[in-house]
């Protein structure tokens, strides 16, 4: 059986994440201590050298997305931003949770880092507001902080401050999505932007901004304290480092793992102590609602951004939700379009109309006779791919993944 | 400037703006890509998806509108895939939109509808869902009904809200496909909603749609559309009449001309009624043994041009006077002031511009040589900092506010100066709040900052003052004992208010002042505004592109009026009546013994009704004008009126001066005669006839002609305005280039000397209109009033305007729209007063001094100083001008309406 790695829970479980100094004594802010000797240009480098890929779901490269912040002209010589997303809102998804909560200090290291390496004098913390303990630890965290001086005035150097604030989601998913989570930091109602342009132009309050998720950051820490290079050793080639992966379902023990990039579907259930009761494996959904299901052709393939996208699937989140030949993919997939047309925002036509539409064709679906259902599958995946390629945000692009997947795993079952 | 980029649509070549709207361009050029969210005014939403389109090297489908137009793009507007995806969007929206249609509005919806096939429901796919969706209708508002059914989620009045009338009032409640719009907690009728309409105007569909008229209008049915002027304010609204069975229904704003681009407020889209009110007066009426009774026109006519030349005989020429009217057209007015000064044969002729900005008007004169607004409408959202000063601009020029507020989005910096809260004063960046009648000391004690500072503009006082660096020397002597301290004890100011507001101004790239009534109606007036005028010129706000000086004209025509020389000193043009060579030009002009016009100055507007109560005035022509209502100390001015030998009232319907007259004629309103007025940013524009007069109604300038003729004068053989024009161009030098034919889309601001000149935007770049050339220095002291708060009055009555009633209130309050808004007279009082005096909020309260009395319902208000009231001058029934009093400002002879000390007791 394969072993856990890790990178952003390898305090968790064993320091006091109330207390800033457990944080030091097990080497924290180590990473930062260094970077502040490298020129911010070196930092951003480094993180693209390691090859680190945004584990919010999307696997963009994040070295490159601090370039574009860093070398974005600020129209109105205004200030930089550095936000930290953690309205961790997809379904099945916790592992932001477990690193705010058992490590606070690791993200907020690795924010200042971050925020060295742009130039950023302002940072927030975007956090699902559902999460309470979280908020109670960060702002213990931030405090602690603060008192160090590990925050706030010069605390990065000489004119070099950082202010981090917290601020609360209010139970909307689509907050969630980086450009809809600066219409609601700026205190307006949450809907997505047009993009262009890009939070690295124009983001927050029309500044440059650096948005990464909480996991994303708190590999910051380790690539500058150990080096890309060392970084690289772990995970694959194009998707290096480590992943939490949170599963839940049907195997024995439900909970989080964080491993290398790479591993299989299978190892992670194993990991977890195998299939509950013994039952036979049915299907996976992979990354959450924006997601994809998966039967057991994909039990072997590394679970990378760029393996499972040749399988038609996709890492996202890392959410793994299992099911055994008992359940029912129907009721996933009732879940998931419900889900899906309660948070649509309404902004755009094609999510706002095609997230109902989709419902009322699932329900149109189930009453019909096998072979019927197939055909009516595969008028919901075209509406999907119209609502992919004509709607505003990703949302409106999302339902094709769940959709498309059950189409190309489980038509059987249609 | 934006770069000129060469662009490919559908392998069409078009020449470009670099970062130009794509959506917008390829419309322009004739490319019709659908869109429903899109509008030109707005930012771009892409809420729609109807305007998809590909472009060359990039990934998927992109909206046309969210692209910024770059050097060589090629985009597919039009193929097969882009149409099967507008299709399905306009599924879609057919499937959550009811699709019930009335009649009374534009379908936007529906013309895509029928574009795709779509518009028989048997031809669409998806079933329709709107009716599980619950949608609620809103019918609160007095003027709008919202019916979420028929919405379809553009954002399109959000944003006209929002970004074009900067008011915020609406958003959406519920999310996805239940969505619906909102106005503020809850509903439209108890939120802010002031009832402009802009939503109403760029709704697609029938989601907002008018109520007044919703049962008669049908849009298949409309005999036409006319473009004319608003009637309101001195903003010069373009709008557009609907016209159904010879009726007016309605009323849009133009869009794409200035001054408004579409924006209308509250009385422009919805205060057209009174034109159709059954009150109009419609014949002749005279006056036998006290009493009314319809008369014939001739009768009527020989009657009065026998009593003038009666009156003119007995008592000579000066006993005769008339009032010309801020609501009439230049083309009445010129052959108003041509009647006066040619038949009456002296210069007392005036309008109720004496009441409002007489103050403004000499202070700018002597100052600047013009008193016209130095700048244009669009600068109110350019300038870099606005100085707003005794201008409740939000409810008295609600469009020009939006501009103001439009600036302040941008980041620019508002400066409110008034004893009042204003809603203004929600968007300002400093709130300086004096006492009342305290202004010159607060303007000094800026000027003291400023000059503390070193904020003046050295350069420009030696450039472009006269006296240079003496004259200002003398203004820092003069304003030396002004420190903030001593500013703050006589205003009531804090100090660091008082600097922080000179450092903006002054030190801002482009600061404009606009003044308002709050400043010139005082007996101060004109210090007032000298001082305001010293600050202006040693920081060198004036003089360049988005600075200077604007007081926004009240009613639609005052600037016209005064341009056309409807005034005891001025001929048109502003050429004193002095002016021997003018005088020459206009007798040839006129066709009369130049010997025979007056050059003697004549009395002004209040000094006319003095004269009439000393008996010098025997006879008196109003046209258009209601003075016992808005002249000051009326219980005087009643007596004055009844002295007349002779009152002829000119007008449309009976108001608080008709009583008093011994003949009234029917005359015409704006809708029903072609001519112009001229606006507040001196842009001359077209008056059309969109209905006809009701009744034996006459044109104002018809009447005037008859008269003259049958007094033996021969004011001209005109056959229409368009004719009177051609006549004020040639006698007015700042109109010379002005002719019906260009200003038939857009005004054209004035001076405007040729016909080839383009008009002008900003006055005073290079010069000022006084003899050197040179701005002047007016150094002037803080006085004390002469009225005072005392133990006996101990209230000081401050008077003004509210958003639904306009002056007189004799069109406004005829407009059920208007009155469903506001309706009752009110007093504000501060709840420190309230309490102090036992009083309590609704109170019925009676309000009197020395001069009269008056009732009115008290309204708590911390908007308003301890010691200080506040009300409304609109209402009949609580004449103001009861309290006020006939002191005049020596200069500008205006009265000072905004300070009447007073008592407040309970009925």
């Amino acid at each position: 059986m394969i072993q856990e790695t890790k990178i952003a829970l390898k305090n968790a479980g064993k320091i006091d994440p109330m207390s800033i100094d457990e944080y030091l004594n097990s080497g924290g802010f180590q990473g930062l201590k260094k970077a502040m000797h490298i020129e911010p240009v070196k930092i951003i480098e480094q993180v693209s050298d390691a090859g680190l890929r945004g584990r919010g779901g999307a696997g963009f490269p994040a070295g490159m997305k601090g370039r574009f912040t860093d070398e974005a002209i600020c129209h109105y010589c205004g200030p930089k931003y550095l936000i930290c997303n953690a309205d961790e809102g997809e379904p099945g998804t916790y592992k932001d949770r477990v690193i705010m909560e058992q490590d606070p200090f690791l993200l907020i290291e690795g924010m200042l880092i971050s925020a060295l390496s742009i130039g950023a004098g302002k940072g927030y913390i975007y956090i699902r507001g559902e999460y309470t303990e979280s908020i109670r630890k960060l702002k213990n965290a931030i405090d602690q902080c603060y008192k160090k001086g590990f925050l706030g005035k010069d605390c990065l150097g000489e004119n070099l401050s950082f202010e981090l604030e917290l601020r609360y989601g209010a139970g909307s998913y689509l907050c969630g999505e980086e450009l809809t989570l600066l219409e609601s930091l700026e205190g307006k109602r949450g809907y997505p932007r047009i993009k262009p342009p890009f939070p690295a132009q124009k983001g927050l309050f029309g500044c440059p901004t650096l948005i990464n998720n909480v996991e994303t950051f708190a590999h910051v820490p380790y690539i500058i304290e150990q080096g890309p290079e060392h970084y690289k050793k772990f995970g694959t080639e194009k998707s290096p480092g480590t992943k939490i992966f949170t599963v839940s379902g049907d195997v024995k023990n439900p909970g989080y793992v964080e491993t290398e990039m790479g591993v299989t579907l299978e190892q992670i259930i194993e990991l977890c102590g195998g299939m509950k009761d013994s039952k036979p494996f049915y299907a996976a959904l992979l990354g959450g609602a924006a997601g994809t299901f998966v039967n057991k052709e994909v039990l072997q393939t590394p679970m990378g951004f760029d393996t499972l996208k040749e399988k038609d699937a996709i890492l996202g989140s890392g959410a793994v939700i299992v099911m055994n030949t008992e359940r029912s993919i129907y009721d996933m997939m009732e879940s998931i379009l419900e889900f899906f047309k309660h948070e649509s925002c309404g902004k755009c036509v094609p999510c706002r109309v095609g997230t109902n539409q989709l419902l009322i064709m699932f329900h149109q679906m189930v009453n019909q006779a096998k072979g019927d259902r197939a055909k009516m599958l595969e008028k919901m995946k075209q509406e999907a791919e119209y609502m992919a390629a004509n709607s505003l945000c990703p949302l409106g692009s999302s339902p094709i993944l769940p959709i498309g997947s059950i189409s190309k795993y489980f038509k059987e079952d249609f | 400037m934006k770069k000129t980029v060469t662009i490919t649509i559908d392998g069409k070549k078009i020449q470009a703006k670099e970062g130009d709207n794509l959506l917008q361009t390829a419309l322009d050029n004739g490319i019709d890509i659908p869109y429903l969210c899109y509008h030109k005014k707005l930012s771009p939403t892409g809420a729609c998806r109807m305007c998809v389109s590909k472009i060359e090297g990039q990934k998927g489908l992109v909206m046309a509108c969210t692209v910024n137009i770059t050097d060589g793009m090629v985009v597919t507007a039009f193929d097969e895939e882009i149409e099967t995806a507008r299709r399905h969007t306009m599924e879609y929206l057919l499937a959550e939109h009811n699709d019930a249609y009335d009649g009374t509005f534009y379908d936007e919806l529906y013309f895509l509808a029928r574009k795709y096939d779509l518009e028989d429901p048997v031809d669409r796919s998806y079933p329709n869902v709107y009716k599980q969706m619950n949608y609620p209708v809103d019918d609160t508002s007095p003027i709008l009904t919202y019916d979420a059914s028929k919405c379809i989620k553009c954002f399109r009045c959000i944003k006209a809200c929002d970004e074009v009338q900067g008011k915020n009032v609406l958003s959406f409640s519920e999310r996805g496909i239940t969505s619906y719009i909102i106005a503020g907690m809850n509903n439209w009728g108890e939120s802010e909603c002031d009832g402009c309409g802009e939503c109403i105007q760029l709704c697609p569909t029938g989601a907002l749609v008018e109520k007044p008229h919703r049962d008669e209008i049908r849009i298949n049915k409309l005999d036409r559309h006319v473009q004319t002027t608003c009637p309101y304010c001195g903003v010069g609204c373009q709008i557009d009449l609907y016209i159904q069975n010879g009726k007016i229904l309605r009323a849009d704003g133009v869009e794409n001309v200035m001054p408004n681009d579409g924006r209308l407020c509250v009385k422009g889209r919805f205060g057209y009624d009174y034109v159709q009110s059954e009150d109009r007066l419609t014949k002749p009426l005279i006056k036998k043994d006290g009493e009314f009774v319809e008369a014939s026109w001739d009768e009527a006519l020989d009657l009065i041009a026998s009593k003038f030349s009666e009156i003119k005989k007995k008592h000579g020429n000066e006993a005769l006077a008339g009032y010309g009217s801020a609501k009439c057209t230049n083309e009445d007015n010129y052959i108003f002031q041509k009647f006066v000064r040619m038949v009456f044969g002296n210069n007392n002729l005036d309008y109720c511009t004496r009441l409002c900005h007489a103050s403004t008007v000499t202070a700018m004169l002597k100052s600047l040589g013009s008193g016209a607004g130095s700048n244009s409408i669009e600068d109110f959202e350019a300038t870099e900092c606005l100085f707003v000063i005794g201008n409740n601009m939000i409810e008295t020029h609600p469009v020009t506010a939006t501009y103001a507020k439009r600036g302040k989005y941008k980041g620019h910096k508002i400066i409110v100066c008034d004893p009042r809260w204003t809603k203004m004063v929600d968007y300002a960046d400093v709130w300086l709040q004096p006492r009342l009648g305290t202004d010159v000391a607060l303007l000094n004690g800026l000027i003291h900052v400023i000059i503390k500072e070193d904020l003046i503009d050295k350069e420009f006082i030696e450039e472009r003052v006269e006296g240079g660096m003496e004259a200002f020397n003398a203004l820092k002597e003069l304003v030396e004992k002004y420190t903030p301290e001593e500013a703050e004890r006589i205003t009531n100011v804090p100090k660091s208010k008082i600097i922080e507001a000179a450092r903006i101004y002054a030190s801002a790239s482009t600061a404009m002042i606009s003044t308002g009534m709050g400043l010139s109606q005082q007996v101060v007036g004109t210090h007032m505004v000298f001082s305001l005028i010293n600050m202006m010129l040693i920081t060198g706000q004036v003089g360049k592109e988005s600075a200077g000086i604007d007081p926004p004209r009240g009613q639609n025509n005052v600037q016209g009026v005064t341009d056309i020389g409807v005034s005891p000193i001025n001929y048109p043009g502003y050429i004193p009546a002095s002016d021997e060579e003018n005088r020459k030009k206009i007798a040839k002009l006129w066709n009369v013994e130049y010997e025979s016009l007056p050059s003697k100055p004549g009395l002004t507007t209040v000094e006319i009704m003095h004269g009439a109560y000393d008996g010098e005035i025997k006879g008196m022509y109003i046209m258009g004008e209601n003075p016992m209502m808005t002249d000051p100390d009326l219980n005087h001015t009643g007596e004055a009126l009844k002295k007349l030998d002779f009152l002829v009232v000119q007008d449309i319907f009976h108001t608080e001066t008709t009583p008093y007259a011994d003949v009234i004629l029917p005359a015409s309103s704006f809708a029903e005669k072609d001519g112009t007025f001229v606006n507040s940013d001196r842009r001359a524009l077209r008056v059309r006839k969109a209905v006809e007069m009701p009744g034996e109604a006459e044109e104002d300038w018809k009447i005037l002609v008859n008269i003259a003729e049958r007094m033996g004068y021969n004011l001209g053989k005109y056959k229409n305005a368009k004719e009177i024009f051609t006549e004020i161009a040639q006698a007015t030098p700042i109109m010379a280039g002005i002719t019906y034919e260009r200003i038939k889309k857009e005004g054209v601001q004035w001076p405007c000397p040729t016909r080839d000149h383009p008009g002008t935007k900003t006055l005073f770049l290079d010069r000022f209109k006084t003899n050197s050339g040179l701005g002047i220095l007016n150094p002037v002291h803080h006085s004390e009033q002469k009225e005072r708060a005392t133990r006996e009055f101990p209230f000081i009555l401050n008077s003004g305007r509210i958003l639904y009633q306009y002056h007189t209130s004799t069109m406004s309050r005829r407009n059920k729209a208007l009155t469903d808004f506001a309706n009752r007279s009110f007093v504000l009082m501060n709840p420190i007063d309230l309490e102090k005096n036992g009083f309590n909020d609704g109170d019925k309260v009676k309000l009197s001094n020395n001069r009269g009395e008056l009732e009115t319902f008290l309204k708590s208000s911390d908007g308003v100083a301890e010691g200080e009231l506040f009300m409304p001058f609109h209402y009949s029934e609580s004449q103001v001008n009861r309290l006020t009093r006939g002191e005049l400002d020596p200069y500008s002879k205006i009265p000072p309406f905004k300070y009447s000390a007073c008592k407040v007791e309970k009925v």
